[in-house]
Parts: C-alpha cells; structure tokens; sequence
C-alpha cells in the first residue's frame, strides 16, 4: 500500500499563540481510558486512528509572519480516510485547536467558518483536505510497509527471539547444533501456529504500477528540463546561420567557463574540502544523460513531425529530418544556457548572507531538549525563510522536483548515502512559497542524525536547504552548505520548535530493526530456504 | 384475529409485481448511493432531501439543533402522549432522561447480557437439530427473550412480546404513509403495552423480584427519586422495547447472510467463534452490517435553513421545514472518508461504521449491541459443516425492511 505524507500548515491569530500551545501540551498529557486501546500516552490512536505512522502538532512563534500551526502526517493509503479517522479520535481538540487560526482570506474562508463558528459541528476534515500541502520532497525510510505490517512482523521477530532463548531451558540450545537450513525449518515450525499469515504471500511494496509511475515521472521531468533548456538554442538556430550560431555557442560558454573559473572557487573561508566534483559526477552519469537525451529526441521528434507537416506542408521524410537537425541545433545550445544559468547562480550566492551565529531562544531550547531523546526515534520541524530572486525560486522548485523524484527510484531500500535512519521526512513551501519546512521523523539523537548527514548525505541536505535565508555558504548548490557542521546545527536548531505533540505507532522500532523484521518475515514465509539462502537469512536471527 | 393475540410477527409483505419493484429497488441501492455520491450529493425530492456523502450524514446527525428528529408524533401514539427522549430536541428534560436511564442501564451489565445472550443462542441452536431460521428461530427469539428478560418486562398475558414490540416498531420507524391497518394495530397493541407495563410495575413494587431496569427503577423511586415517576419509568421501558430488541432480527441474519456471501470472512468468522476470540467475532460481524445495515437512512427534519457542506464545491441550502435523510449506509461505503469501501476488512476503524447513527441521537443501547449481536451468532458459527439450507429458504428474504427468513443447516 501507498504512503502518503503530507502537511496541513494554518497561519495563527497571534492572540491565541500561548492558548494553542496549551491545548497542544493537553493534547499530548491526553492519556487513553479506552481499554481496547491499549496503555500507555496517545495508545487508542492505534485503534482509531489505524492509517498513521508518524504525526506531529506544532506551532511555530511568529517573527517575520504571524504564528504558524502545522500539522505534520504520515500514513498509509488515501488522505480522506486518514483525515476521517483523526477526526473521529481527536476532533473537538482539533476544532479547538482550528479556532486559534485565522480565517482563511481566500476561497476556503466560507468552510473555515463553517467548522470554526463558536458552536460549529460540522465536519472538520474537507477543510483539513482543503488547507493539506504536497510535500516538494519525501522520503521514507521502509518504504511499502504499512503500520499493520510493521507491528506484526516485530511481533514475529519477538517470537523468534522467544523461541531462540527459550527451546532448552534445562539444556544445551537445540539451535546451536542446527545447520541454517533446519534452524528455518524449526523456527518457522515454532512460531508458526501464532503467525497463520506466514502461509500467505507477501504484499509487494512497491507495485509494479507505482514502480513505473516513478520512472514515467523521472523521465518526464527530465526530458521536459532538456527540452526548456534547449529553447535559446532552437530558436537561436532559426535565426542565424548555423556556422555563426555555433560560433556564438563556443564564444559564449568559453567566456562563461572562464567567468566560472574566477567566481567559482570558494569565499575566503568558507571552502570545506569534498570528494565531491562535478566532473567526476558529469562522468558517473553520462550514460543515463544520453539515454535520457536520446529518449528526449524520439519524444520530441515523435511529437513535432507531425506538427511540423501541418505547419510546413512539408512531406513526412523532410519534416522528420528537418525537426531532428533543428532539435540537436536545440540541444547544442543547452550546455551553454546551463553555464549561464550556473554563472548566474554563482554570482547570487556569492552575495548571499550567512547567519554566522543565530539565536536560539533559551526556553524553547530548554523545551525541545525535555521532549527528546525519551525513545530511540525522535522528531524535528524546521521552518526557514526561502531567499530571493526568480533565478532562485525556479531552482528551488526544480532541484526539489528533481531531488524527490531521484529519491523515489534511488532511496527504495531506505538508504539515503549509507545511512537508513530516516521514517518519513519532507520538506514543503508554506505562506506562498515564501518559507520552507521540514520535518523528519529519524532514529537517534538529533546531534547524530544532524551529524550523519553532514558527513555523508552534505550534497543532497545542501541541495535541499541551501535556499534558506541564513543558510551557511553555499557553491553551486550542493558545495560547502551543510558541510559547515557547527554553523549548519546551529542554523537548523534555530528554526526549530518544540515538537509538542508528536506520535509514533511503533515507538520502540528503528528503521534498519524495521526492514531486519521484514527480512526475517520473508524468510519465515517460505517453507524451506536452500543453504545459500539460509545461511545468509540467519545473519538477521 | 385480535392483533393483541396475532402471532405473526410480521405483517403480508407485498406479492408480485409490488414485490418484484421492492427486491430491485433494494438491489440498486448501492449503485444509486455510488451515482449520487458522485453527482448529487444533496439530492432534492420535492420537499424531501437525500444526502449521501459521509462528512454531510456526519453533519446531518450532528447538528441536532438544525436537523431535528421527527419520531414525536408517532411516539405520541405509542406512549398515550407521554414524552420519550427520542423525541425531544437537545433540552434539559432530554438530558434528564437520558440521565436518570443511564443510572440504571449500566456497563457493569454488559458482560452478564454477553453471557446470557450466548448461552441462549446456545440452548436454541442446539435444540435445533441441525437446521434453523436465524431471523425468527435464533435472533428474534434471544433479543426478545434477552432484553425483555433485562429490562423487566415479560411477555403480556394472551400476547406476544415480539409481535407487539415489532408492530410498534414498524409504525414508528418505518410507516411513513400512515398505514391506516398498522394504525388500527398499534391502536389495539399500544395501549395494551402500556397498561401490561403498568401492571409490572404495579407487581414488582410489591414483589421486587429479580435485578433488573425495573427494579432498579424501583428501587430508586422507592429512595425518593423524583426522575422516576410511574410514567417515566413506563414510558422509558416501552420505549426500549419498541426501539430495541425488533432491530437485531434485522441486522443480525443480514450479516449472517453476507458472510454467507464470502466463503473467505465467513471460515475466518467461524474460527474467531471457535477460539472463543469474541472481539474479533465482534468486527466480523461490524464489518458484514456494513454492507447491508439496518436502513438505508435515518429522517431528520431541517428546523431551520441550513446550507449543508458550506464552502464545498456541491453546498446546498435546505430550508426549514424540509425532510433529509441522512443516508448512512451509503456513508459506510464513500470512499471520500472509508478506505477501500468495497472490501471485506474487519480491523477497520470505529470511525467507518456509522451503525448506530451519531450525535445527539446516537442509539442508546449501542453499546448494548457491541456486546452482543456478534454473540447471537456465535454459537451457530461454531457448528461444523454450516451451510446454507437448500432452495429459496437459504437465501435471506425480506419483508420491506425486515429480514424474514434465512435457514442455514449444520452438522
């Protein structure tokens, strides 16, 4: 089944600030009566609410806007289920929650007052569906597992470890003298009279549907960006004869380049030595680059043949060789508008302004540090603003477009780099598209989460991050950045908030324990495993 | 034949082309619910308004101060002019009532009518010799005998608690064209009712007898508590009996016959039976109302203009004085709030059931009903080779809204 994260963020009548973040601190103190609900802070959501993984409630302080409440949720299937479901197992507290908020100037302000009127009992959730915003990047850690899956395949997990501690009390472990194979056979013979669903076969994770609407997407998107950067040179190359328009390519991008030589290299002080390089990159990808180029010439050639017969009354062999020619005319010119681009880019962040040392409000420190670090997984929203200028506004769209859409493919066991200690985290534009958010649902402390991502994941955060106002020095988006450890910690904890009601359905789990219970799962669902297979399975016992 | 003394539970349901129309209006249902849901989510019938969509059922339900409920006539009928709280608005004798009801209608009872009720299914499916009528042989008779057993009142001398508790039922849930023969009926069983009550009351005062809701009516009336006059106590356990027990031999063989329908859920329902796992009984059979629950829709009277789904693409304003009705059969299936409404999932949340209605006027014996409709069944789900009978008998029959007959065998 699909996951779907999402994001409800609501701007807050400032008035109303503190009283919103009591009613989050109740919320949270909230206990569960239900005895079906099991025990234990927020337990009937397991039975109420049964779609959500991860959700958090925060209210973020308002400085340059006024306060911003934000829902923040990840769960499995459809988001009109979800938000029906939450309504059912917190809906006065949200209705209260929604009353803090300002009424909406736009569209959504008749439906605002309708849930928001002093004695309002209309339903909650179409307006939360309405005010929902889509992440610009997700990614999540155990991809294709639902919440049920989850918990019943750690049940099994802890039955096998029952099994495998307790099958001899009074004598040697019969598990010890066992080959790999017979320890499957006897484990699954054990544990399976508790496990009826081992007899059924595993739910595919990805769906081959799902798995080829990622590429279409990727591909799309690709071959639509070579496309928009191929329009200078096509109508370039109409205009000119093609001895002085290729003249004019080369002058132009040896210019650039030198330009690039000068500016490129890093401000005084801010170079962080990287085994990262572009060339080395440009190399990596150089065939996918031209089968993606080759697959936006059939696309394109496929499309404007036929447009070009119609316009030109031209027969089908001309007009076929005619569009190909004037495509890679097209295509020529592309490099030379991604050095401007890239020149233009450089010249920005250049003049962009870091915050060497931003403050941090003392309180609120004080406050995310008391919530976390209680459990292995723990949470953090960020809330930045985005800095200026079109150049800028454009890549961030597209280098987030690009970036969620490459982790779709690239991230589907849970690694991002090396590290699989991300559940579900996202980044999305708020107050129109002028601030950014991010929220991360991770496994261990924040200093080590922050860390590993500095050490081994600095390009991607930096690509993911580098347009927030304050952000540490920045080259070509991916250079330096985040690599600034301290500086970068800082910048995040500064846009931080506290985390005030924040719910995890499977607190005691990390995500690498998660796909260890998976792998364990798919190898008890099987009747026998061969010795190969074995061998290798009873590495995760 | 006297209705007083009538032994048929239920009244000639239509024959030929009438019944024909009946079953086929019945079997388009769902489609009908689909189409509206998606084009005309607040459908307008001259005076009469139907809402399909789950978050407009939701409102319907919970904004009692718009939406009223129209059972008071009726009612009035029922009770001799006395009034009932599912008559009444939000006010504070409704409050009061319900209140004082609440005092001795306990959830310390639960688990003893869950006990009882499946000892009884018990004792019928094994005298049954291997073939029964779920609707008549084993639901109606447990619920009658169940409830009416808990609430204190027996059957009436010469009558037939059944007969008399689903007559009225029938005027007043479903006879919404004034039959003038179901009148006549209810003319003859109302006040009969009211009076065998009355004469309950009137004996266990002095003989106080077992624990049951009248006693503990008495009890507290005998305390000095002024909420429980004759009347109230009269007209509260009238009320139960007609509101009650003649719902579960609807919806109870109803889900019985969609289990039968999916070989899948029904083995995995018989094996919750078996295990004695009665919460997960108790979600089979949750999950199989949803697909043909109770009735389609419950009325509600708009007491003022009201725009229903304000702010929504399909906003409709109804004015004061029309009828909606709230159709929350076909909420339990929009795909708008239900995830994958047209799967069997048993381990769905309480937030896609809307069984018992909502707000206000949510069923007073709700949970009454969590604890024991699944136990009706059970002990019939627990019987080897269960299957249905041959023929016709084996396939659920209705009669309008009631279930009539539905004969499976065993064993």
């Amino acid at each position: 089944m699909r996951q779907t994260t999402l994001s409800v963020a609501l701007e807050v009548k400032p008035e109303s600030y503190d009283h919103l973040s009591s009613l989050l601190d109740k919320l949270r103190e909230k206990r569960s009566a239900d005895p079906s609900g099991g025990t234990g802070p927020f337990a009937d959501f397991l039975t109420r609410v049964p779609a959500v993984h991860f959700m958090s409630l925060s209210v973020y302080p308002g400085f340059d806007y006024d306060p911003l409440f934000v829902i923040e949720a990840n769960f499995d299937g459809a988001p009109g289920p979800f938000w029906g479901q939450l309504e059912s197992a917190i809906g006065p507290e949200l209705r209260s929650m929604l009353r803090c908020c300002k009424r909406p100037l736009d569209n959504d302000g008749p439906l605002f007052d309708s849930i928001a009127a002093p004695d309002a009992r209309a339903p909650i959730a179409p307006y939360l569906e309405r005010r929902s915003l889509t992440p610009t990047v997700f990614h999540h850690g155990n991809r294709g597992m639902t919440r049920d899956r989850i918990l019943a395949e750690h049940k099994l997990f802890e039955a096998t470890r029952v099994e495998l501690r307790c099958a001899n009390h009074e004598g040697p472990n019969p598990y010890r003298v066992l080959t790999p194979r017979q320890i499957h056979a006897k484990l699954r013979a054990a544990v399976h009279p508790d496990f009826a669903w081992l007899d059924q076969p595993p739910p595919t994770r990805i769906p081959l549907a799902e798995n080829i609407g990622d590429w279409v997407r990727l591909i799309s998107f690709i071959v639509a960006a070579v496309f928009v950067l191929s329009i200078p040179g096509l109508f370039l190359s109409l205009a000119m004869p093609w001895e002085r328009y290729l003249i004019l390519l080369v002058v132009v991008f040896i210019g650039i380049a030198m330009l690039l030589k000068r500016i490129g290299v890093a401000l005084p002080g801010t170079e962080i030595a990287t085994k990262f390089s572009f060339l080395k990159f440009f190399f990596s990808q150089l065939v996918p680059l031209l089968l993606f180029v080759a697959g936006y010439l059939v696309v394109a050639v496929a499309i404007g043949t036929p447009l070009s017969m119609l316009a030109t009354a031209r027969n089908f062999d001309a007009a076929w060789h005619g569009m190909v020619t004037w495509l890679l005319w097209g295509l020529a010119g592309a490099p030379v508008v991604i050095a401007g681009i890239v020149l233009w880019l450089r010249v920005i962040e250049r003049r962009d302004a870091s915050q060497d040392a931003p403050p941090v409000d003392p309180v609120m420190l004080r406050e995310m540090a008391r919530r976390e670090d209680w459990i292995p997984q723990n949470h953090m929203g960020s809330l930045v603003l985005i800095k200026p200028g079109i150049l800028r506004m454009i890549l961030i769209r597209a280098g987030h477009r690009l970036l969620g859409l490459v982790l779709r493919i690239q991230a589907r066991s849970g690694y991002l780099g090396s590290m699989r200690t991300i559940h579900f985290a996202h980044w999305a534009m708020v107050n129109n598209k002028s601030r950014l958010m991010f929220f991360s649902n991770f496994d261990q402390t924040w200093e080590s989460y922050l860390d590993d991502f500095i050490e081994k994941a600095h390009a991607g955060l930096t690509l993911a991050w580098c347009c927030g106002v304050g952000f540490p020095p920045t080259r070509f988006l991916v250079k330096d950045g985040a690599s600034h450890g301290r500086q970068f910690k800082e910048w995040a904890r500064h846009s931080m908030t506290v985390s005030r009601f924040w719910y995890s359905a499977y607190k005691d789990l990390t995500a690498e324990q998660i796909e260890r219970n998976f792998r364990i799962a798919i190898g008890l669902r099987k009747r026998t495993l061969s010795d190969k297979d074995a061998a290798l399975w009873i590495n995760d016992l | 034949m006297s209705a007083l003394t009538s032994s048929d539970v239920l009244r000639p349901g239509p024959t030929g082309f009438k019944a024909l129309i009946q079953r086929l209006v019945m079997a388009l249902m769902p489609s009908f619910f689909t189409f509206l849901r998606r084009w005309k989510p607040v459908m307008k019938l001259g005076n009469n308004y139907l809402t399909s969509r789950y978050d407009d059922v939701r409102e319907v339900f919970a904004t009692d101060p718009a939406f009223g409920v129209i059972y008071k006539p009726h009612l009035d009928v029922i009770m001799g002019g006395q009034p009932f709280f599912l008559g009444m608005a939000d006010t504070d004798q409704y409050r009061h009532d319900t209140d004082a009801m609440r005092k001795v209608v306990r959830p310390e009872d639960l688990p003893v009518l869950a006990v009882r009720t499946e000892a009884l299914g018990e004792a019928i499916v094994a005298g049954a010799g291997g073939r029964i009528d779920v609707v008549d042989t084993l639901v109606r008779r447990v619920t009658f005998t169940m409830l009416g057993d808990y609430l204190g009142v027996p059957d009436p001398p010469g009558g037939d608690l059944r007969v008399w508790g689903t007559r009225l039922f029938e005027f007043q849930f479903v006879d919404q064209g004034n039959d003038p023969a179901l009148r006549k009926e209810v003319d003859e069983i109302a006040p009969a009712l009211r009076l065998h009550i009355q004469n309950e009351i009137a004996r266990r005062r002095i003989e106080p007898g077992k624990d049951d809701i009248l006693s503990r009516c008495l009890a507290l009336q005998a305390q000095g508590d002024a909420a429980y006059t004759d009347d109230f106590i009269r007209t509260s356990l009238m009320g139960f009996i007609v509101g009650g027990p003649p719902q579960p031999p609807m919806v109870v063989p109803q889900a019985m016959e969609q289990l039968l329908r999916r070989p899948e859920a029904l083995a995995e329902a018989r094996a919750a039976a078996r295990a004695d796992d009665d919460e997960r009984l108790r979600r089979y059979v949750l999950e199989a109302m949803r697909f043909d629950p109770l009735a389609p829709g419950l009325p509600r009277v708009a007491l003022t203009d009201w725009t229903l789904g304000t702010g929504t693409s399909h906003a409709a304003t109804i004015p004061a004085g029309a009828q909606v009705l709230a159709a929350f059969a076909s909420a339990m299936m929009d795909p708008r709030r239900v995830a994958n409404p047209r799967v069997f999932d048993p381990n769905r949340p309480a937030s896609d059931y809307m069984h018992f209605g909502f707000g206000l006027h949510e069923c007073f014996g709700r949970h009454i009903n969590a604890a024991t409709l699944h136990l009706m069944l059970k002990p019939l789900l627990k019987q080897p080779n269960l299957r249905r009978a041959a023929g016709k008998a084996g396939r659920l029959s209705k009669n309008g809204p009631f279930a009539e007959r539905l004969v499976v065998t065993y064993g």
